[in-house]
């Protein structure tokens, strides 16, 4: 798969996620890529982003989100 | 026409072209000749404390079939005695009222060498002095030039003892052998400097001879250091002029020094915040005639692009240049390979498979091998394009991505949503 498919999945996921009406509520950065907490009420669900362009595309969802609330 | 007089910290010139402080501009007869040729101003060469020279002096290094892409010197300041060189400088300013001379100074770290010195250089009618805290070789070992210079307090002190007695502008040049130029600037803008140059030679070994095993020069089978400048040091000098020109401590005047050889390098330094520029190894190459085109390149150049005067062009790109955290991260250009131009060299495929990131493909159609760039894999990098050996073949075009957000934008959204542990 190259780097670009990696990153549309990643992005896909999100997106699936940001839809079923999650909002981002935590994220954190290592060595290992980018974790992000959404949550939904009481429900809570973790994702690893491992490729750089979904990590760009996080932050822009990020902003949209601060941006609404 | 547009008007080429410049004006550096109150200094007056014809033009922005100066011979920088070296052996083009050793005595009144070359400083005479380079006036008559056309040049706007010179920087004599530095004055200062005895010495001694060594013979076998200069080495090039030559690239690719490019002679003296970068060149080498073990030279030292002046050797002539300082009457001799006064006695010329008053000649020549008498003979060239109108043109720049600038007194190039080194001496030993105290108040009083200064003082002397100055008053010695300025009854003779020079029209700005430059305190030369820049040569890396010889000097150094004696406290002087970049040794000094690559010490903040005492950039301050040295420019300070000068400014006390100084009755015309004072540029204090500096030695580009230091990790942030910008650091030695504030402190010679702390000790009164009215203007700044930048940049002076920078630490080198030309090479070794894989026959002798001698270094390239040699002086009876042994080398020293030297100093490097040349076309390849200017994107070295042309950035420390920006990160001078764009620093918010510093606001006094630049002239730029540094691989200066021809009008476009010199609109180059200009745009970066260079009010004159300097020039030494394109006229050793070249000899004085090159200011000719220079002067007529500029100028038709600032016509084409409506501007009055050279002034107007100083500093224009400063702006442009920024922080690596203020680069938008969601900018994007592609490569673009025009087949039609193309000769199959194969070399931006090559380039890309084994060192940048694999998106150019090779493939056939009707017969003809063709290339194709994979759009959604390339990260823009421009390798393709700077190794190819075909103008147009290989255009870098933008396209559209998300929405504009910095680094720092970034990082200041992520700090508000931090989660301090390690999600699961
Ligand atoms: C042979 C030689 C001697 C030099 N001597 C001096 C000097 O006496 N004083 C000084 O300030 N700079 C001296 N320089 C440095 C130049 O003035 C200039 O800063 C440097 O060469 C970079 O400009 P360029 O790339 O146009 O040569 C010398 C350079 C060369 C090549």
């Amino acid at each position: 798969m190259s780097a670009y498919e990696e990153a549309v999945l990643e992005m896909k996921n999100i997106d699936s996620l940001l839809s079923q009406g999650y909002d981002i509520a935590h994220v954190y950065e290592n060595l290992s890529g980018m974790f992000v907490e959404l949550k939904k009420d009481e429900e809570r669900e973790n994702v690893q982003l491992l490729t750089a362009d979904a990590r760009k595309y996080l932050s822009i969802k990020l902003r949209e989100q601060a941006a609404d609330n | 026409m547009a008007d080429l007089r410049i004006n550096l910290a109150g200094i007056e010139s014809p033009n922005p072209f100066w011979l920088a402080s070296a052996p083009p501009t050793n005595t009144g007869y070359q400083v005479q000749r380079a006036f008559e040729a056309g040049w706007g101003g010179a920087v004599w060469k530095t004055l200062g404390d005895p010495i001694l020279n060594v013979s076998s002096r200069f080495a090039a290094v030559n690239f690719n079939g490019q002679r003296v892409a970068g060149f080498n010197n073990i030279e030292l300041i002046t050797d002539r005695p300082l009457e001799v060189n006064l006695q010329e400088i008053y000649e020549t300013k008498k003979r060239f009222p109108n043109h720049t001379i600038i007194a190039s100074l080194m001496v030993e770290p105290r108040q009083e060498k200064w003082h002397e010195i100055v008053k010695r250089v300025e009854d003779v009618g020079v029209d700005g002095l430059e305190l030369n805290f820049g040569c890396p070789h010889g000097m150094a070992e004696r406290g002087m030039g970049s040794a000094s210079g690559q010490v903040p307090e005492l950039v301050e002190k040295q420019t300070f003892w000068v400014k006390e007695v100084a009755k015309t502008p004072v540029i204090v040049k500096l030695t580009p052998n230091i990790t942030d130029i910008t650091v030695t600037a504030e402190a010679a803008v702390a000790g009164g400097a009215d203007a700044i140059s930048m940049i002076n030679t920078i630490n080198s070994l030309a090479g070794v001879d894989l026959d002798s095993w001698n270094t390239v020069p040699n002086v009876a089978g042994k080398g020293a250091h030297g100093g490097y400048c040349g076309p390849a040091v200017k994107p070295i000098a042309l950035n420390m002029v920006a990160e001078c020109a764009r620093s918010p401590h510093i606001n006094v005047p630049i002239s730029g020094i540094g691989g200066i050889s021809n009008w476009r390098d010199a609109a180059e330094f200009m745009l970066m915040g260079s009010s004159c520029v300097q020039i030494c190894t394109a006229a050793m190459h070249h000899g004085f005639g090159i200011v000719e085109d220079m002067i007529d390149g500029l100028s038709n150049y600032l016509d084409e692009k409506g501007l009055a005067s050279v002034m107007d062009l100083v500093g224009r790109s400063v702006q442009r240049y920024s922080s690596w955290g203020d680069l938008d991260l969601n900018y994007k250009v592609v490569a673009q390979i025009n087949n039609d131009v193309c000769i199959n060299c194969n070399k931006c495929h090559i380039a890309c498979e084994d060192t940048s990131h694999q998106c150019i493909d090779l493939y056939t159609e009707s017969g003809r091998p063709m290339l194709k760039v994979r759009e959604d894999d390339c990260v823009g990098c421009n390798l393709c394009s700077i190794v190819c050996p075909v103008d147009g073949a290989i255009t870098m075009v933008e396209k559209k991505g998300l929405s504009p957000m910095t680094w720092n934008e970034r990082q200041a959204l992520m700090g508000q949503y931090a989660s301090t542990t390690i999600l699961k």
